[in-house]
């Protein structure tokens, strides 16, 4: 069973409103001193490849495009326990939305060997635009299945819980297909142990460009996306708390119930 | 340029409530941009078909179709895209709910068209469609446009404000004859969400969240027990979901349930943004948190500052004072 | 016949062959228990800890002859352990003088060296041991010290024979003395006084005399044969092991932790006994089993699963069923993990790293860095440590400092300082102001910086800080266990400082101060770091510092909060002391304070971590904050006042207010606003430190 996970690095989604800035040539943020994390629910997806390879043995390949700087986030993977790692060089790609981000990918994942699954994060916790995983599926032509708590082999092909309007379902989806995870509590990141840390930094890191991919500009060039950014701004956030007095937790707690039921919120 | 509204669920007659926000957007929208405003009603919306016209759509295009009757997102794609197609260059809307994130990006794939997710609004400015999504976890707003000549928008719910339904409004209903195949993905059993009677999350008028700062599953028991109190439902932060306090489905914010009740009560939740991004619209929001300096009180209208192990006895006695119950 | 002073050896006893006969089992027991002992320690791995031999002797006269720590601890228990210990040790010295004047046939047992040292000494000294071990039956079976709870048996059984030495010996002298008529009799007082004694009960007859002292003599000297050649395996052995831990203990600065070249170990950290290093061994063997750790321990104290005293005693019990606690023991068992054998990881896990078990400890043992060792494994070899814990790890690595969903970033506590600059715009300074994340991501806290540089300032002192490219020292990472990404962080900061060619450092935090002062030079740190309290401390005996008597009115009493890391692990205690007396307020002393300072449970990773209500360490230390009459407790450490201000919460709570019943302040906070106005408001800036 191979699985190929899809990981970006993208600012650490837990700095402070007060430390977050934008760059306003860039239209992006700006990155300041704020560090580089994993998605989160990429790290899901990771953690969900790994511990199916524990179980029916195989390999995990983790893919990100991204920057020189996006090896740490390979290496983080390497030592959570994926197998081999590629980098897709972005210094030639102009990947501003999903579609292009997409086709990259997908031109990697088709250069791998055969994959079974391909796992994204339900959605990247930066742009959080939460396509390229359904992107990928129709540029491979593959089935797929988003929000996924947990999957399992079924047979030939994958039993997969996915979240739904009004409930969870379960699905089959034939194989290879891709899934993108949402968080559970079964799936959360495991800390990698130093050991492996380590080992992983002697792992070698696989580099493509978009050449190697066979993209040309048409593909990934500047015109390729397909939106633009107008503007990027911090909306306002006024703060008008009415802290509830009391001698104790107890007092403030009858107090919030008098002041609920005398706002007729209750 | 058109503006095509994709409409799914609903009850009968009655477009669905997304699909109703979204007529009424399009409708405010194509006053400005000129052109007109098709529905395309899929799978069971067909009923709804001359609905969506009341609700402001100009024409219908109906498929309906067996492969539509589960909730089959790679038929609805297949069909939507067909609806599209008769509507030549568009802004295309979608509802924002979990169908719509899975449609939405297989048919601006299939139309090689520009899509932004998760839409707080869509403007005509400059000549053009406008959206604006939020990003890096709330903490930003961006505005994009597309360059393509379609373009799609999924439309977050409660973005856009229903028009008064016209009844007798006239319009063309179409029926479209298409070949759909079912999807490679099987249904195999549907696990009913567990809302053990109380209320659906998202419709409920109360709102009792806990986060990590419960420390454990049981506390979520006097959550419920305020819920039931005051007819309300339990949400919770993503670190409550992942720490297995409760289930999922129970989560609030940007990645979980999207609220607006008259009454959000936050228990032991610091207030990330990517929390409050799901609840920053409820009407009246109250932080219970040990911590003065928490993040969600600067979005609360009513904070206790306390340990809510101490708090929340003392607010339910109260409340069932006062209730007499 | 006496005309010099001395007695007849063996006088009444017959068949002396037969004390040589016993003597070799004796012999053959002790050496075979004490070659027991050493294959025990053999079993760990090698470390140097004899190199230095004159400060190591100069230890072992203070500590195990002169037994200095013992008595600091606990005045009266040090007191008479001297008693015990040095009449055993001196009435050894006598039967020793025995040995020679009778084997080795050189006559020294006469004269006034009979007379004082062979009679009256050897008589006082016994008497005090008697005393000390009457004291030490009652301290365990009618007072039951608490700390002494532990193994009444075996001290029972101890303390009896050693009992029935003593007073068999005093017996059979006595018998000696009025039997023989001793003319030198009163020069053994006590002797003869037990002799009399006897003679009014009864012995008077010449005959019953020398029956009883023959078979007293015998029974006393069967014992002590039973009694030494058992020392080796039971807690007796202390004798030996305590002055060799104290002889080969850690010269190391106290707070500086063995680093790892975790490139390049084969096991990180410490999983089974056999990773110790053999003095971590001779530790387990050495500890007396005293209870000094137990009783100053913060986290037993609250109620928490540790004990510093059976942690060491359960691994001492684990090496025994390993090992062996006999040398004919079966061969050795299979090495197996610590954690989950004899130590659970809750345990592991209560520790705040604050030293007070190893600085009371009287025999060197080093209770910390077992457990650092033990947490170092259990976080880098298999990543298993509380959630919570793993949260600030995960947090320093990724963002550069523990504190998950900080809202501050570092430079907004001096945004509105224009004093305050960063080394990047003036290129360097004469101080390094380091801030430490503590003080830079709390609000509550950012108020130590915001009066350190107002001090600073005030006192024209040229300084500058790092602003966002500081980053945590990683003495958070290092004491969960995490080796790997403290010597991450630790080369980052050496970096960023060597590149700067920073000299002196001044910090408001001790861990900070601690980890730079003390750990930094094992990674090509080397730095002047100076603890703000020290600073404070020079620039008012200088008179840089223009003070306003009576502006902290309010506070008329102050009591001030001993850091761990910076009282036991660096020493000071004088420096903050002489701040707060020179600020005209009236300092009052806890009941514990300086080495005895009462941990606020912030240290070793634990602000972090999740307590159980009931059992937080702060509100312990918080509680006698309040009785100690004081309006204020004085912190010098940014971890103390956030843990000082969350108990003071708790306590009022439990006394039914809101207000806290005692102010926080660090000391920085008070001494700005004890600034002369004029001074404070060179630039505007005055008293903004105090907003709390
Ligand atoms: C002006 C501008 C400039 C930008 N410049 C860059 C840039 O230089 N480099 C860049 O990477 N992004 C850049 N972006 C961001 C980029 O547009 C999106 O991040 C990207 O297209 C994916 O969208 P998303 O992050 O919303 O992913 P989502 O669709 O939310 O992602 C879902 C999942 O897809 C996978 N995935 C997404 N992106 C990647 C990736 N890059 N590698 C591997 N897996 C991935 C992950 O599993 C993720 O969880 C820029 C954006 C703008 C607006
Ligand atoms: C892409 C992305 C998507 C995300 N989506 C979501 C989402 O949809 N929903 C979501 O919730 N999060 C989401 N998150 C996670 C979010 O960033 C936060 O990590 C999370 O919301 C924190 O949960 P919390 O507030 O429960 O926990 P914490 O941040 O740990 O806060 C616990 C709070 O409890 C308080 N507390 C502790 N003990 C007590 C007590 N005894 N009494 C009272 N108060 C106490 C503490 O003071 C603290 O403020 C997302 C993150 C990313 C990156
Ligand atoms: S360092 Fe402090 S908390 Fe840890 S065992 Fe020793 S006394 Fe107890
Ligand atoms: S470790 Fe030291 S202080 Fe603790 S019981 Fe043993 S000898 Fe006494």
């Amino acid at each position: 069973m191979h699985i190929a996970v899809c990981i970006k690095q993208i600012l650490d989604p837990e700095i402070s409103p007060r430390a977050f800035k934008i760059d306003p040539v860039r239209k992006a943020a700006d990155p300041g001193t704020a560090s580089l994390v994993i998605g989160p629910f990429d790290l899901n997806a990771l953690e969900v490849a790994i511990q199916l390879k524990e179980r029916h043995g195989g390999q995990v390949t983790a893919l990100t495009l991204g920057s020189d700087k996006a090896k740490e986030a390979l290496r983080r993977a390497l030592a959570m326990g994926a197998d081999q790692a590629v980098l897709i060089d972005e210094t030639q790609v102009s990947a501003k939305e999903p579609s292009v981000t997409a086709r990259v990918l997908a031109a990697a994942i088709r250069k791998l060997d055969p994959v079974d699954l391909v796992l994204t994060g339900r959605q990247s916790g930066e742009w959080d635009f939460g396509q390229v995983g359904a992107l990928l599926a129709e540029e491979l032509g593959m089935p797929f299945v988003p929000f996924v708590p947990r999957l399992d082999v079924a047979g030939n092909g994958l039993r997969l819980e996915r979240e739904a309007d009004g409930g969870v379902v379960v699905v089959e989806a034939p194989r290879p297909c891709v899934a993108s995870v949402t968080n559970a509590n079964d799936n959360v990141p495991r800390l990698p142990k130093v050991k492996d840390i380590m080992m992983a930094n002697r792992k070698p890191i696989t580099v493509y460009g978009p050449g190697e991919l066979g993209l040309g500009a048409a593909e990934v060039g500047d015109e390729a996306n397909r939106l633009e950014v107008l503007d990027l701004f911090i909306p306002e956030v006024k703060s008008e708390c009415e802290f509830i007095e009391g001698e104790d937790g107890a007092e403030k707690g009858a107090n919030l119930a008098r002041k609920l039921v005398e706002r007729k919120v209750i | 340029m058109n503006i095509v509204v994709i409409g799914w669920g609903g009850d009968g007659h009655a477009p669905s409530a997304a699909v109703r926000e979204l007529l009424g957007g399009a409708r405010r929208l194509a006053q400005q941009s000129g052109g007109q405003v098709i529905g395309a009603a899929l799978g069971g919306a067909a009923k709804a078909a001359t609905g969506m016209i009341e609700y402001g759509a100009d024409r219908v295009l109906i498929v309906d179709h067996p492969a539509l009757a589960e909730l089959d997102a790679e038929a609805y794609a297949a069909a939507a895209h067909v609806v599209c197609d008769q509507a030549g260059d568009a802004l295309v809307l979608v509802p924002g709910d979990r169908l719509g994130w899975e449609v939405a990006p297989r048919l601006a794939h299939r139309l090689a068209a520009g899509l932004v997710t998760d839409c707080l609004a869509v403007d005509w400015e400059g000549g053009r469609f406008v959206m604006t999504k939020p990003v890096y976890g709330g903490k930003a707003m961006a505005k994009l446009a597309a360059r393509t000549a379609t373009q799609v928008a999924l439309v977050r719910a409660r973005a856009m404000e229903p028009l008064e339904p016209q009844t007798g409004r006239a319009g063309d209903v179409e029926a479209l004859n298409v070949n759909l195949s079912p999807g490679r993905v099987k249904l195999l059993e549907r696990k009913q969400e567990e809302t053990q009677g109380q209320v659906r999350l998202e419709d409920a008028p109360v709102v009792v969240s806990g986060g990590r700062g419960l420390g454990g599953p049981e506390p979520f028991r006097m959550l419920e027990e305020i819920a039931q109190l005051v007819g309300g439902a339990v949400g919770a932060s993503l670190a409550a979901v992942d720490a297995g306090w409760i289930s999922p489905q129970h989560q609030v914010g940007q990645t979980g349930k999207s609220v607006a009740p008259d009454l959000y009560i936050a228990v032991g939740i610091s207030g990330a943004s990517q929390h409050v991004a799901g609840m920053s619209n409820s009407k009246t929001i109250v932080a219970i948190n040990k911590d003065p300096e928490a993040p969600i009180f600067r979005v609360a209208h009513i904070g206790v500052v306390g340990d809510y192990k101490e708090v929340l006895p003392a607010f339910v006695a109260e409340l069932r004072k006062i209730k007499g119950a | 016949m006496h005309e010099t002073p001395t007695r007849e050896i063996f006088w009444n006893i017959r068949h002396i062959w037969l004390t040589y006969a016993l003597l070799v089992p004796m012999v053959v027991a002790f050496a075979l228990g004490v070659w027991n002992h050493v294959r025990r320690w053999r079993a760990g791995k090698p470390i140097e800890r004899t190199d230095n031999w004159q400060e190591r002797l100069r230890g072992f006269f203070v500590d195990a002859v002169g037994q200095d720590q013992l008595r600091s601890g606990d005045q009266q228990a040090g007191l008479f352990h001297i008693l015990l210990s040095w009449g055993f040790v001196i009435l050894f010295i006598g039967t020793t003088v025995v040995f020679i004047q009778a084997d080795l046939r050189i006559p020294i047992m006469h004269g006034w060296f009979y007379l004082i040292f062979q009679s009256l000494i050897l008589d006082v000294f016994g008497l005090g041991a008697i005393v000390g071990l009457a004291v030490a039956l009652y301290r365990r079976y009618v007072a039951k010290v608490p700390r002494l709870t532990h193994g009444l048996w075996q001290d029972g059984f101890l303390l009896a024979s050693m009992l029935i030495i003593l007073i068999t010996g005093f017996l059979v002298e006595g018998l000696r003395i009025v039997a023989t008529s001793d003319p030198w009799g009163s020069w053994s007082p006590v002797g003869l006084a037990t002799g009399r004694a006897l003679a009014a009960l009864g012995i008077r007859e010449y005959g019953t005399q020398l029956a009883v002292h023959r078979f007293l003599w015998w029974f006393h000297m069967l014992v002590s044969y039973v009694f030494v050649g058992y020392i080796p395996f039971s807690k007796m052995m202390h004798l030996f092991t305590s002055p060799a831990s104290i002889f080969t203990r850690n010269l190391q600065p106290k707070g500086r932790l063995e680093p790892l070249d975790v490139e390049n170990t084969e096991v990180l950290g410490v999983k089974t006994l056999r990773d110790f290093d053999w003095k971590d061994l001779l530790d387990l063997d050495a500890c007396t089993e005293c209870g000094r750790c137990q009783a100053v321990c913060p986290a037993y104290a609250v109620g928490k699963p540790l004990n510093p005293k059976m942690l060491i005693l359960d691994m001492r019990r684990q090496l025994t069923e390993e090992i062996g606690g006999v040398p004919w023991a079966k061969r050795e068992l299979e090495p197996r993990p610590i954690i989950g054998t004899s130590i659970e990881p809750e345990t592991l896990w209560s520790c705040t790293t604050c030293h007070a078990c190893v600085t009371a400890c009287p025999v060197e043992i080093e209770h910390v860095a077992k457990i650092v060792d033990l947490r170092r494994f259990q976080v880098m070899e298999e990543a298993e440590l509380p959630e919570t814990a793993q949260a600030a790890v995960q947090g320093i690595e990724d963002r550069g400092h523990p504190f998950r969903g900080a809202q501050a970033s570092r430079r907004d506590w001096y945004a509105d300082l224009p004093y305050v600059r960063e080394l990047a715009q003036v290129g360097q300074a004469e101080y390094l102001f380091w801030v430490g994340c503590a003080v830079a991501f709390n609000e509550r806290a950012q108020k130590i910086a915001r009066a350190m540089a107002k001090i600073m300032h005030t006192a024209h002192l040229d300084f500058a800080v790092l602003g966002d490219e500081e980053t945590c020292t990683g003495d958070p990472a290092r004491r969960i266990g995490n080796e790997y990404l403290y010597e991450m962080m630790a080369r980052q900061n050496i970096e960023t400082l060597n590149n700067y060619g920073v000299k002196k450092i001044v910090t408001t935090c001790p861990h900070c101060f601690n980890t730079i002062k003390n750990e930094y030079p094992d990674f090509g740190g080397n730095y002047k770091v100076i603890h703000h309290s020290q600073l404070i401390r020079d620039l008012l005996a200088e008179g840089r510092l223009p003070l306003e008597p009576g502006k902290l009115q309010e506070l008329e009493k102050v009591t001030y909060h001993d850091p761990c890391y910076l009282g036991r692990y660096n020493d000071e205690y004088d420096a903050p002391r002489a701040v707060v007396d020179a600020l005209g307020v009236e300092r009052v002393e806890m009941a514990r304070s300086r080495q005895k300072g009462f941990c606020c449970g912030a240290g070793g990773g634990r602000y972090w971590m999740d307590d159980e209500p009931g059992k937080r360490i702060n509100v312990e230390r918080a509680r006698e904050v309040a009785t100690s009459g004081a309006q204020a407790v004085c912190t010098a450490c940014p971890f103390c006042m956030l843990m000082m201000e969350d108990g003071l919460r708790t306590v009022a709570t439990e006394q039914g207010t809101t207000e806290r019943p005692v102010a926080t302040r660090d000391l920085a906070e008070l001494v700005a606003e004890a600034l002369a106005e004029a001074a404070g408001a060179r630039e505007g800036e005055a008293g903004a430190a105090l907003g709390a």
